[in-house]
Parts: C-alpha cells; structure tokens; sequence
C-alpha cells in the first residue's frame, strides 16, 4: 500500500514539474522577428519531389509568424524571404500571393508586395486577381500620377481577364474618370475588402474609415456610391462592418 | 507460379498479423488526422495542406513498413530455421524470394490502401469535394514502395537486414533525386565523375518521375502518358532488381 502511495506521489510529482514548465513559456517574449530562411534553390535542388509539401509547412509558418509579430512588436525582417520561399517552391499558390502581398505593408515594403504580385501574375497570367491586385498598389502606393496611371492600366487588364467579376470593369471605369482622388482612394480599398482574406478585409475597414467623411450623412454617402462597384453581399457585409448596429 | 502463390499468401497472412504494423498504419492515420488541425491554420487552404501532408504522411509511413518489413522478411525465415523445411520441399530459391516479394506487396497494398482511403474521406470532408487525384497520386506512391522493396530485398540477401534497411532508405532518397546525378553527367568535371554519374544515374532508379504530389495540389498539370510510361520503367527495374536478388539468394549459404 506505502509502495503504490509513494509511485503516485512520485507520478503527481512529475505531473506537475511538466505542467509548471510547460506552463512558464505562456509568459516567454515574441520569437526574434529576424529568422533563418533556406534558399528556395537548396530545397529546388533537393527535395523536388516534396516542395510543395515544405512550401506548405513554410506556408503555415509564415501565418504564425505573421499573426504572432502582428499582436507584439509589429516587426516582419523575415517576412519578404519566407514569402519569397514559398512561393518559389510552389509558384501556382495563390494565397500566399495575395496574403503575403497585404501582409508586406506592415512590414512597410509595399514595393516588395508589388514585385511579389508581378512575380505571381507571370506565373499566374490566367487569373484576374493578380492585375487587380496590382493596381491597387500601384495606386495606393505608386508615385503620384504615374501610379494612378500604372494602376488603370492594370485594372484594364484585370478587365480584360477571363472569369473577372463584373465590378471589375466598373472599378476600371472610376480610375479613368478625372477627378475624385478620394473616392478613388475609398474604391480601391474596397476592391481590397471585396476580395481579401480576413487580414486584409480588417484593414480596409480600417482604411475606409479613416478616409471618409467624420459626419455620420456624408459617410453614409459616400459609402453608397461604392453599392455599384462590389458584390452585394459585400457591400452589406462593409456596410456592417463600418457602421456596427447599422442592420 | 502456384508455389510462389503459397509463399506469397503465406507471407501476407504473417506479415499482416505483425503488431507493429497495426501501430504504424494507427500513427499515420493519426498523423493524416492530424492535418485537419494544421489545416485550421492555415489560413482557408485546408483543403490543399491535407492532401499535402497527407500524401506525404502516406509515403514515409509506407516507406517505414517498406524498408524495414522488407529486410527482415527473408532473414527471419533463415534465423528461425524455418528456411530449411520450405527448402526440403520442391521450392527453389527464386520462387521463395518472389513469394516473399509479392506477399509483402500485398500487405503494403492493404496498408497503403487503408492510409490512402482515410486521406481520400478526410480531404472530401474538409474540401467538401472528393479529389479523384489522390487516388492516383496513392497508387503511385504504392508503385515506389514496391520498388522500395524489392530493392531492400536485393540488399538482405547479401548484407544484414539492419544495413539492407539503410540502404534501402537511401536509394529511395536517391530515387528522389535522379535528377541531380543526370545534371552531373552533363556538368561533371572530368570523364570520372561523368561516368561515376552515369553509372549512378542508371542504377538508382528514378522515383520522381511518377510522383504527382505537386499536381494533386495544383501545381504542375500531371502528363499521364508519361506517368504510365515511367510507370513501365519502374516495373522493369523492380523485375531486374529482383532477378538479381534470386541470382544473389541461389549463391548465399546457410
């Protein structure tokens, strides 16, 4: 009886060592924002029959990464190179295109998001989001005038793509008319919230909140001029967003 | 051939009682399980990280009951004497090694079979439709494990079953990196590395060129009359391999 008394004693002792350190790291500081990444070439030249499966897992570590500096010190070092990994390794994989594309501006290199899409749109010349895309940027973080016109020209093409929505020539439509910069500005990043992933969607509420108008009539103007150039269900959707309790 | 079908029934029955294989099939379909869970962060690419990590899971799982079942097989039979009252009988060496092979293709079969329709009913309840190319990518990933093994059985009937597990872990390593070895036949320096490579290049065979884990995800476009022309090419090399083992296994003395 004293023996088995003593083997639980022993057994809960243990149990609760690795239970008390497990639980110190909860309170460990965010990982360095400067990480190790491989050459893509390495794992080209030597994994080629699984470099899909390691673009994945760089893929997943790339979202925690992303989410984990996101929530801390606001630092992404690494960033551009994980994205640069992934999808040298698989260069039809979208996502981590159009993810990684948003994911830069708070690393504050909208240049590399940009070279980033072109890079995807080369390899991807079939899909419309890449041009749309594209323009976006260079609108929104291109040289003034040159951006603008640089950004036309790539919602032209993304217009100009098979299997586009039909906002996307609309979209075109407003960036050619004269004028407007603002307005320009709110559509452009509600063509982000229109397609984005959750992080981008975020943001563009946020972007758009910030350009419209303080009063509560001239914001709700301004929003439904955006009513032609987004899906409904879209449109409803940033609607709620940007006025919470609206619906 | 009905003595080498005897064999080969006989060895599926024992080696699919083996208890360890009954763990190993439970930990891969508990890593493929798994997948759901890195699928949840994954940022709505469930569907491609399953079938990713799962046919990847499919294949080293596959490659462990490969190597290691496949070396042993023969020299268990040795070491447990068992060997001398199958030779006692009108069964010549060949025909045992064939059987063996073929019944270790059977139980690899099963296994692969059972990971590969767990993968299959997974991915269709994450991605919410049934991907046909996983099945195909799981038949060719079943195709290099058999020629995983017959290349592990041609190492044990000459090195021990510990050595042929090595080995045959490496020429699927090997396998997968064939084209490295072809680009040093034409970058090479020298005419002894040249021929070094080319010797290489034409033992070890070519493992990825069947491999369309790149396709079932949406990566590459799989050209299927190449794959069944590999395919060929593989078959071949699993019929000379273990011609050559039959040939290794008449000489080997007890």
């Amino acid at each position: 009886m004293a023996r088995r008394v003593l083997v639980a004693l022993v057994a809960a002792a243990c149990l609760a060592a690795i239970v008390g350190f497990q639980s110190t790291r909860v309170v460990k500081a965010a990982s360095s924002p400067r990480v190790f990444v491989p050459s893509p070439r390495f794992y080209l030249d030597f994994s080629p029959s699984f470099r899909t499966s390691i673009a994945d897992a760089y893929w997943l570590y790339t979202v925690q990464y992303y989410g984990e500096h996101l929530n801390t010190d606001q630092r992404f070092d690494s960033l551009g190179p994980m994205l640069d990994l992934v999808t040298s390794l698989s260069p039809h994989f979208r996502r981590a295109y159009y993810f990684g594309a948003f994911a830069l501006i708070d690393a504050r290199r909208p240049d590399v998001s940009y070279e980033l899409l072109k890079r995807g749109y080369t390899a991807n010349p079939g899909d419309w989001h890449f041009p749309y895309y594209l323009g976006f940027f260079a609108y929104t973080f291109g040289p003034q005038g040159a951006g603008a016109r640089a950004a036309a020209a790539w919602y032209s093409k993304a217009a100009e793509t098979p299997g586009r929505p039909d906002f996307v020539p609309r979209l075109a439509a407003v960036l050619f008319a004269k004028g407007g910069e603002k307005s320009k500005a709110i559509a452009m990043w509600a063509s982000v919230y229109t397609d984005g992933d959750k992080y981008s969607r975020a943001r563009a509420v946020k972007e758009i909140g910030k350009l419209l108008p303080a009063e509560k009539q001239a914001r709700m103007k301004a929003v439904a001029k955006l009513r032609d150039l987004m899906p409904p269900v879209q449109f409803d959707q940033l609607v709620a967003d940007l006025f919470p309790g609206y619906y | 051939m009905r003595r080498v079908f005897a064999i080969a029934l006989n060895t599926f029955k024992e080696t699919i009682r083996d208890r360890i294989l009954g763990v190993i099939v439970l930990f891969a379909l508990a890593m493929i399980a798994g997948s759901l869970w890195l699928a949840s962060i994954s940022l709505d690419e469930a569907g491609r990280m399953m079938k990713d990590f799962g046919l990847v899971a499919v294949t080293l799982f596959g490659l462990v009951v490969a190597v290691f079942v496949g070396a042993s097989l023969v020299h268990k039979e040795v070491e447990k004497r068992t060997v001398f009252v199958i030779f006692s009988k009108p069964v010549g060496r060949a025909e045992f090694l064939w059987g063996k092979f073929l019944g270790l293709c059977a139980t690899l079969f099963v296994v692969v079979a059972a990971m590969g329709a767990f993968l299959f009913a997974t991915t269709w309840y994450v991605a919410h439709a049934p991907s046909a190319s996983i099945l195909l990518a799981i038949l060719l990933i079943y195709l290099q494990l058999v020629v995983v093994v017959a290349v592990t059985m041609l190492f044990a009937t000459f090195t021990s079953p510990i050595l042929a597990s090595v080995l045959g872990v490496c020429v699927f390593v090997a396998g997968q990196l064939s084209h490295n070895v072809f680009s040093l036949t034409k970058l090479g320096h020298g005419p002894l590395v040249k021929v070094a490579s080319w010797v290489v290049f034409y033992a070890v065979p070519d493992l990825s060129a069947v491999d369309v884990k790149a396709s079932v995800v949406g990566e590459d476009v799989a050209r299927w009359s190449s794959v069944a022309f590999w395919s060929a090419y593989l078959a071949a090399y699993v019929v000379l391999a273990l011609l050559v083992a039959s040939w290794a296994f008449r000489r080997k003395e007890f």
